[in-house]
């Protein structure tokens, strides 16, 4: 009950594979600064996506924009959101043995995750705006993936050039080389990791607004996301961003190519037998690790 | 000295009837208790057990209760977790010693609660368990009976439209859970029976979101149907990437979700031609069906959905079957229970010797537009089957 591949298949997941591996390098790449920054694992971060998502998709239902003009106000809003955790929680245990942030993260996603139950219910939600695709040369690039693939790429690249060229990009991954001599430097240290969780969080709720017009809406979407995060900056090289970009594209690829020659519910389990080869290989991931 | 004695005679005779109908009210009412999930992940479906429970209490009660008591509903809250539910179970019949029991809300937590009430030797009637094991067990179960269809059958309205309009190939995928399985297995050997190729068949993980790659490979067997055991994200995530990956069969159907509104609040006009399975509708022509969906909608603010339903007829069923013993004790109403042969505004009820459902119908239904319309069974069908269903891109 298997059937023949063709390459025209395979030329069909490798496009599904790219597309989703944009949106993963663009969440993963806000795992990547917070841990680059301070250290800090952020086992919140699936739930700053799932809020995002939420964002959009109020937005959407109750004033009718066009869901992908909410992604700037749903990054918006949660780069508030970060900085508010930043300032009152997380500011705490980025000198705390990792242990600790992992804890106070993990707390923070169960309380997000049950505010949210609480606030919007479970009921799944969904933002139909766009669906089918374009046809080309027998190749169907579904439309609301290619465009959320290019706002991803867009934001994604946005970020880099953020981080290479301007004064505070550049005190960012200074803050993230060493932080000792940053703050030598002049940098304002502790102003840095607002701006840092800040843009984590934005980057976070880019994916999830963008995530909103792809699948269903529910509190628990993020745990997921969460996983596939650290997955990516682990295989590209925690704390390394361009790693992020290449680990993401990794794993789109690699889960789309093994669910088609072997199963979807194998995909999961190669992912992650890549993750095991990677770290045993390349221990500080494919990239190397914590370098701008 | 006269009018004393009638006085005394007035009195004797009150007497004499209060100490007729002291045996029932000495008696008090029968406590019937049951654990549901009120919180937690099955909350919601718990919550309209619970109502249809409630429901068939305050109906049985002003009809005059049963073997001329009155009826009392004891209700604990498992949160949805199997292990609770052991718990309350035990506690019930131990501690509160209710006269009887009824089933918690799933599958996973009737299999579980089911050891402690054969222990005791209580019957249990299990409205919305739908997994065959539990019933079909060795040693056997004595004192559990089955409600609802299985997840075997869900798919059942589906195949065999399509082999009655000679369709001959079929792709059934699933989620790979407990009842998804089920239902997948159900359809691919009643796929088989009826002559049908199964040309496609693949299990996902629970939570996948992506479906290209196995749609492209179900694409490439180019099945007449798609058959699909899901839930609801995932029926509604296949069906917006059918669209996507411009996979056209014939016919297609999924199972649990396909029938909430919410399923054509997300897809709108995708929706449309799409088959779903349901246990129970508010329309259906069964006894006594219409003053239900009217007496629930008036004391619940909402209408009953299929676990309400079930609830209020797996009430009724036991009601019955404790009429026809008149008697609670376990191996009488049992009898009856076997042999009870009824029909309730959820439909038929009838068990084989393992207390397991042989007579409930699911029915098949297809979006027509923002409406559910029945199209199988034959006696059942509100409607004729729009087939077969377009290609996406000439709708």
């Amino acid at each position: 009950m298997t059937v023949a591949i063709t390459p025209e298949m395979i030329g069909q997941v490798v496009i599904s594979g790219v597309l989703s591996g944009a949106l993963y390098a663009m969440v993963a790449l806000g795992l990547a600064l917070i841990f680059g920054v301070m250290r800090v694992i952020n086992i919140a971060h699936g739930s700053l996506l799932m809020l995002g998502a939420y964002v959009t998709y109020f937005l959407y239902s109750q004033t009718g924009m066009n869901p992908f003009l909410t992604v700037p106000i749903a990054m918006a809003a949660l780069f508030v959101v970060g900085v508010v955790l930043q300032r009152t929680l997380v500011f705490r245990v980025v000198d705390a043995p990792e242990l600790s942030s992992l804890l106070l993260t993990f707390g923070i996603s169960i309380a997000l995750v049950n505010l949210a139950q609480n606030a919007f219910t479970s009921d799944l939600r969904a933002v139909e705006y766009i669906t089918g695709s374009w046809l080309v040369g027998g190749l169907a690039l579904s439309k609301p993936r290619v465009i959320a693939f290019a706002f991803a790429a867009a934001v994604t690249a946005l970020a880099f050039l953020f981080l290479k060229s301007t004064r505070l990009g550049k005190a960012i991954r200074a803050t993230s080389q060493s932080r000792e001599v940053a703050m030598v430097c002049g940098v304002n240290v502790a102003r840095i990791h607002l701006l840092t969780f800040g843009l984590a969080s934005a980057l976070a709720a880019g994916g999830g607004a963008l995530l909103a017009v792809i699948v269903a809406i529910q509190p628990e979407m993020g745990g997921v996301w969460t996983f596939k995060s650290f997955l990516v900056i682990v295989l590209g090289g925690a704390g390394n961003y361009p790693g992020a970009l290449l680990g993401g594209l990794l794993l789109g690829l690699v889960e789309q190519l093994a669910s088609l020659f072997l199963t979807t519910q194998l995909s999961e389990v190669v992912a992650y037998v890549l993750l095991v080869l990677v770290l045993l290989v390349r221990p500080a991931g494919l990239l190397g690790g914590r370098q701008t | 000295m006269r009018f004393h004695t009638l006085g005394a005679c007035a009195l004797a005779l009150a007497v004499a009837v209060a100490s007729i109908s002291l045996p029932a009210d000495a008696q008090g009412p029968i406590r019937i208790g049951a654990s549901l999930s009120l919180t937690g992940t099955y909350a919601k479906l718990g919550k309209n057990q619970h109502e249809g429970y409630q429901l068939c209490i305050k109906d049985l009660n002003a009809k005059g209760g049963l073997l001329g008591r009155k009826l009392d509903l004891v209700v604990y809250d498992d949160q949805s977790m199997p292990a609770t539910a052991v718990r309350l179970y035990e506690k019930l019949i131990t501690e509160d010693k209710v006269d009887a029991v009824m089933g918690p809300y799933s599958s996973p937590v009737t299999e579980a609660s089911a050891n402690v009430t054969e222990k005791y030797k209580k019957v249990m009637v299990a409205p919305l368990a739908a997994t065959t094991s539990i019933f079909k067990k060795t040693p056997r179960r004595q004192y559990i009976f089955m409600v609802i269809s299985p997840a075997e059958v869900y798919l059942e309205g589906l195949v065999d439209m399509a082999a009655r309009r000679g369709l001959k190939t079929v792709a059934v995928v699933n989620e790979d859970t407990l009842f998804s399985k089920a239902a997948a297995a159900g359809a691919v050997e009643l796929a088989k029976k009826k002559g049908m190729q199964v040309v496609y068949t693949e299990a996902y993980p629970k939570g996948n979101t992506d479906f290209s790659a196995l749609l492209t490979k179900v694409k490439a067997a180019n099945p007449d149907v798609i058959a699909a055991a899901t839930y609801f994200d995932d029926a509604v995530a296949l069906t917006r990437q059918m669209k996507e990956l411009n996979v056209n069969p014939k016919m297609y159907g999924v199972t649990v979700g396909g029938d909430l509104p919410e399923f054509y609040d997300t897809l709108k006009q995708n929706a449309e031609y799409i088959y779903g399975a349901t246990q129970w509708e508010h329309t259906l022509p069964y006894p006594g069906n219409k003053e239900f969906f009217e007496a629930y909608k008036k004391d619940f603010n909402h209408e009953p959905s299929y676990h309400s339903a079930a609830g209020y007829a797996g009430c009724l069923i036991y009601a019955e079957a404790v009429k026809r013993a008149g008697s609670l004790e376990a191996d009488r109403v049992r009898e009856q229970l076997l042999k009870l042969e009824m029909k309730t505004m959820f439909g038929e009820y009838k068990v084989d010797q393992d207390g397991f459902q042989i007579a409930h119908k699911m029915v098949t239904f297809q979006w027509h537009g923002d409406k559910k319309v029945t199209v199988w069974p034959d006696e059942l069908a509100q409607g004729k089957a729009r087939f077969p269903t377009p290609a996406w891109n000439q709708r």
